[in-house]
């Protein structure tokens, strides 16, 4: 394995030892081989031919959550995620990726009508074989699976996903597109629809991003990139074409895709790069739409709104860390809720999800996410709030598992509560 | 390392040993970014299983390095000669704070930082302040004699460490000192691992002095127009009796490195910087930062700022935290030594090393803890030049010999390791070597921990 760029990126970390104070996984390895140098290392001797091994590195490499908070506090600027994202392509490359990822990231997620039709037979299998568990969170189903992790809770499957229960009448195109992301149309359409009818009122023609493919995240992060190119150029292209002035991202990792990722990815030269650059300048996160556009000042004074308990908010890795829009939701909550909000103990744990890393080591991911949960829970919160789809499944799983009382929601469903009232919280009970 | 070795091993260690050469990459390198291979990597919970693996190695003859973090800058976790690293990781555990008797009992992969906060819950202050504090452990504090700011007022690692248990290089068990501020029952053993950078026997359990937390803390910073300006007040505020918790001077060389990068707001003019920082009772803080004001005043200080609240403070220190990250958009390679001189000599040694690097047409950035005559003389070079190199080792050379000179010494507080080794004699002296591999032939007579280190030895190796 030889690439002499990414040997140069390694090559600026001075094994200093700063990232293992904030690294999310440390702390559950207590091994270097988690750490970031660690795993700068591992790669440095990959690339220089010392380990031919590179299945094994290729696991070391996974084995990481990419919440970047070692990035952050690096004070090299040591580019981490970067590294790891490529070394993971390349590893790909040179001796493949495990089968379920394939299957999952090339034939399944950029294609809407496949993800549909595994969301449909997945709910009817679900009712037929798994316990069902009813939380404050939502109903939830026990996976007895081996291949999941021990006593891992998924969410109902919903009948129908958020899109295709979109009325006829409702706008298929519009100044404001809502890119409602694989997990709020498919597992958890009641976000969708909650971030649709806030974003409506904002007094711009509203469409929500009907033919959407999967982001295109989880791919890459697993290094598949035909994969993840088939999803990011579907959209560019479907997007370009129905040309909007603002996109609208409520979930922080699918705008990560769209903001940094993809400009990144499609350089200049490339056919699609001004639409990479369209599009990225063009997005903007869920919060940052409501403060902007003015929805924000049409929420009732918060005194005259109820809550069923002391909202905290959970720093996403990609929207608070990576994209700095952690100030933002806060914004929102306090407009939406008042004194019911309250920064939340542990807000800028990492839930422990991490795309595959969450498949890969239930486990640990799940120790990482009860933590996480359980330390806001005692700090008082009731309510966490969250802008990111994979944070919001995550913690719901581990709300589920630990402390069925705890409440996940996505901001948004806040915001609808505020003002429209009824539901206050997502979950179908 | 044997075959045997590995069976042998094992069944102390089950799962805990690890031999994938990915983890034993993990484990070959530290702050240092010099690279060697162990050969297999143990993670140990107690003191009879550290006592086991050290028996082990001295049957089948080979290396056991302790490492803590591995962030020291001087190579002492580095495995020069294969064997194994003994990672201290997993005994990560407070076992007692006495509140009464004023210790707290830890052991060795305790990390400092997270120590400190336990006992500041009760009110309690462990004072060693090292900048890695976040991330070194107390094993590698007590094994380097870690420094910091604080060292001015509240001295080093070695004036907090009571008591130890360690093994021995013969994989005997040894306590040395004990719980309570007196104890003089033969020889000092304690003080003798304290800075033994893990060649006489591996820390598995310290007892360390606390202090109550103070309550107040002050934090001034004084922009002054030249070094010899700075070091003045250093003086002043000392003759002032006052004894701060931190007193940090930054040159010229490491302001314009601050400013070329993360710009921050100082007076025209500003050459040299002192920052200082007071602390005690509520009552008995703010006189003192009159006093450290005036005398800053009186030896021509261009501005002085000060700051009572976290966020204030914080701002104040931005200047003297963002010297390390701008540093290494001067040069790529950074050579980081840590020579002290007598506080008097500040302003001398510093007149050196501007001149040094133009001499050797090198940058050189300095900053230091001003309050104990530390500075940390930083020869910036691309890396690329093989000229350039040669040049900048010359310069460390003279910077050593100078330090000497001057009543200094070639290290405060990073230790020797495998680094600073060719340069230990110019300061000790032949004798002074002799008796030192005297008492290591004493502890460790296989000479199974950590070989060569401290003393001067041809190592090869990547680096
Ligand atoms: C960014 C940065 C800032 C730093 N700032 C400072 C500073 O301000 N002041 C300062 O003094 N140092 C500083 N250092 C250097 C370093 O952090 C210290 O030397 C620290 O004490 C090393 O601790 P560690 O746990 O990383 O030990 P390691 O690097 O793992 O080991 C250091 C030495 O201790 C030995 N050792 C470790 N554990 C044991 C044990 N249980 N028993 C016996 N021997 C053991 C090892 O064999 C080795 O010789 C800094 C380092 C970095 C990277
Ligand atoms: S903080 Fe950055 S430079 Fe330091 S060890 Fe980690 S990745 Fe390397
Ligand atoms: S991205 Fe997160 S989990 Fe991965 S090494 Fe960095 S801090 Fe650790």
């Amino acid at each position: 394995m030889k690439d002499e760029e990414l040997l140069e990126m390694a090559g600026l970390c001075a094994k200093c030892g700063t990232c293992r104070t904030v690294c999310s996984l440390y702390p559950y390895r207590k091994t270097e081989n988690a750490v970031a140098r660690g795993k700068v290392r591992i790669l440095e001797s990959a690339l220089a031919g010392e380990n031919l091994d590179l299945p094994a590195v290729r696991e070391a490499m996974a084995d990481c959550l990419l919440c970047g908070r070692c990035e952050r506090e690096c004070p090299n600027q040591v580019l981490y995620e970067e590294i790891v994202m490529r070394a993971r392509a390349k590893l790909a490359d040179e001796v493949g990726i495990p089968a379920w990822k394939s299957i999952l990231f090339g034939n399944v997620m950029p294609s809407d009508a496949a993800m549909r039709a595994i969301r449909r037979a997945g709910a009817a299998a679900q009712r037929i074989f798994l316990k069902k568990i009813p939380t404050d969170s939502g109903l939830h189903y026990r996976f007895p699976l081996k291949f999941f992790g021990d006593g891992r809770m998924f969410p109902e499957l919903p009948s129908k996903g958020f899109i295709e229960s979109l009325g006829k009448s409702e706008a298929v195109s519009g100044d404001v597109m809502l890119f409602v992301g694989c997990v709020f149309d498919h597992l958890f359409p009641e976000v969708g629809g909650a971030a649709y009818e806030t974003v409506k009122i904002c007094g711009r023609p509203v469409s929500v991003f009907r033919g959407a493919a999967c982001c295109g995240l989880p791919a890459l992060t697993s290094g598949d990139r035909k994969s993840a190119f088939v999803s990011m150029e579907a959209n560019l292209r479907s997007m370009r074409v129905a040309a909007p002035e603002t996109i609208v991202f409520p979930c922080g990792s699918c705008l990560l895709m769209f903001k940094r990722n993809i400009p990144e990815l499609f350089k200049e030269g490339h056919p699609l790069y001004e639409d990479a650059l369209f599009v990225a300048k063009r997005s903007i996160d869920y919060a940052s739409f409501l403060l902007d556009s003015g929805v924000a000042r049409k929420f009732p004074d918060p005194a005259t709104v109820s809550f069923p308990g002391v909202i905290g908010y959970h720093d996403s890795c990609h929207l608070t860390g990576t994209l700095k829009r952690g100030d933002e939701p806060r914004k929102v909550l306090v407009r939406a809720a008042g004194s019911a909000f309250k920064e939340m103990e542990g807000a800028d744990l990492c839930c422990g999800y991490g795309g595959a890393f969450n498949v890969r080591d239930y486990p640990t991911s799940a120790r990482i996410g009860e933590n996480k949960v359980s330390v806001a829970a005692k700090g008082g919160t009731k309510i966490i709030s969250a802008a990111c789809s994979g944070c919001i499944f995550q913690m719901r799983d581990m709300a589920a598992r630990t402390n069925p009382s705890m409440r996940i929601v996505h901001v948004a469903e806040l915001a609808r509560h505020a003002l429209f009232g009824g539901k206050e919280q997502g979950g179908r009970r | 390392m044997k075959k045997s070795a590995f069976s042998a091993l094992d069944e102390i260690l089950g799962k805990r040993l690890e031999t994938s050469f990915e983890t034993r990459a993990s484990y070959s390198f530290d702050a240092t970014r010099k690279n060697f291979l162990p050969d297999a990597v143990a993670f140990p919970v107690d003191t009879l299983e550290v006592q086991r693996i050290v028996e082990l190695a001295n049957q089948m003859r080979f290396p056991v390095v302790p490492r803590g973090a591995g962030t020291g800058f001087s190579g002492g976790s580095l495995p020069v000669h294969g064997g194994l690293v003994l990672s201290t990781e997993l005994m990560d555990r407070i076992l007692a704070i006495d509140t009464e008797n004023l210790y707290v009992v830890a052991q060795p992969g305790v990390v400092t930082g997270a120590l400190k906060e336990e006992v500041r819950k009760m009110g309690l202050f462990y004072p060693p302040d090292p900048a890695s504090l976040k991330f070194s452990t107390i094993g590698g504090n007590i094994a380097e004699c870690a420094g910091g700011m604080c060292a001015v007022k509240y001295g080093v690692t070695r004036d907090y460490v009571l008591a130890l248990e360690a093994v021995l290089g013969t994989g005997e068990i040894v306590r040395t000192g004990v719980a309570t501020m007196k104890g003089v029952a033969g020889y000092d053993l304690t003080r003798m691992l304290v800075g033994s950078e893990g060649t006489l026997g591996v820390i598995t359990r310290a007892t360390l002095k606390l202090v109550p937390l103070p309550e107040s803390v002050i934090t001034l910073l004084a922009m002054f127009t030249e070094n010899r300006k700075a070091a003045g007040a250093v003086n002043a505020i000392v003759a002032a009796r006052v004894i701060p918790a931190a007193m940090e001077l930054m040159d010229r060389t490491a302001i314009d490195c601050v400013q070329a990068t993360i710009p921050i707001d100082l007076p025209e003019g500003t050459r040299s910087v002192l920052l200082v920082e007071v602390d005690g009772s509520a009552a008995s803080a703010p006189p003192e930062a009159d006093r450290v004001e005036e005398a800053c005043r009186a030896c021509g200080a261009l501005e002085v700022r000060r700051a009572y609240d976290a966020p204030g403070r914080d701002d104040l220190w931005k200047l003297r935290r963002s010297i390390s990250p701008a540093l290494l958009r001067v040069g790529a390679v950074k050579m980081n030594e840590d020579i002290v001189v007598p506080r008097s000599r500040l302003a001398d040694m510093l007149d050196f090393l501007s001149e040094l690097g133009a001499r050797k047409k090198v940058t050189v950035v300095n900053f230091g803890h001003a309050g104990d005559g530390n500075i940390h003389a930083n020869i910036m070079i691309s890396g690329k030049d093989q000229d350039e190199y040669r040049r900048a080792e010359e310069a460390v050379a003279e910077v050593f010999k100078a330090a000497v000179d001057m009543g200094g010494t070639i290290t405060g507080e990073h230790g020797i390791g495998i680094v600073k080794s060719p340069f230990l004699e110019m300061e000790i002296g032949p004798m002074g070597i002799s008796v030192m591999k005297r008492l290591k032939s004493c502890f460790d007579p296989n000479g199974i921990l950590n070989p060569g280190k401290i003393f001067p030895e041809e190592v090869a190796g990547s680096s």
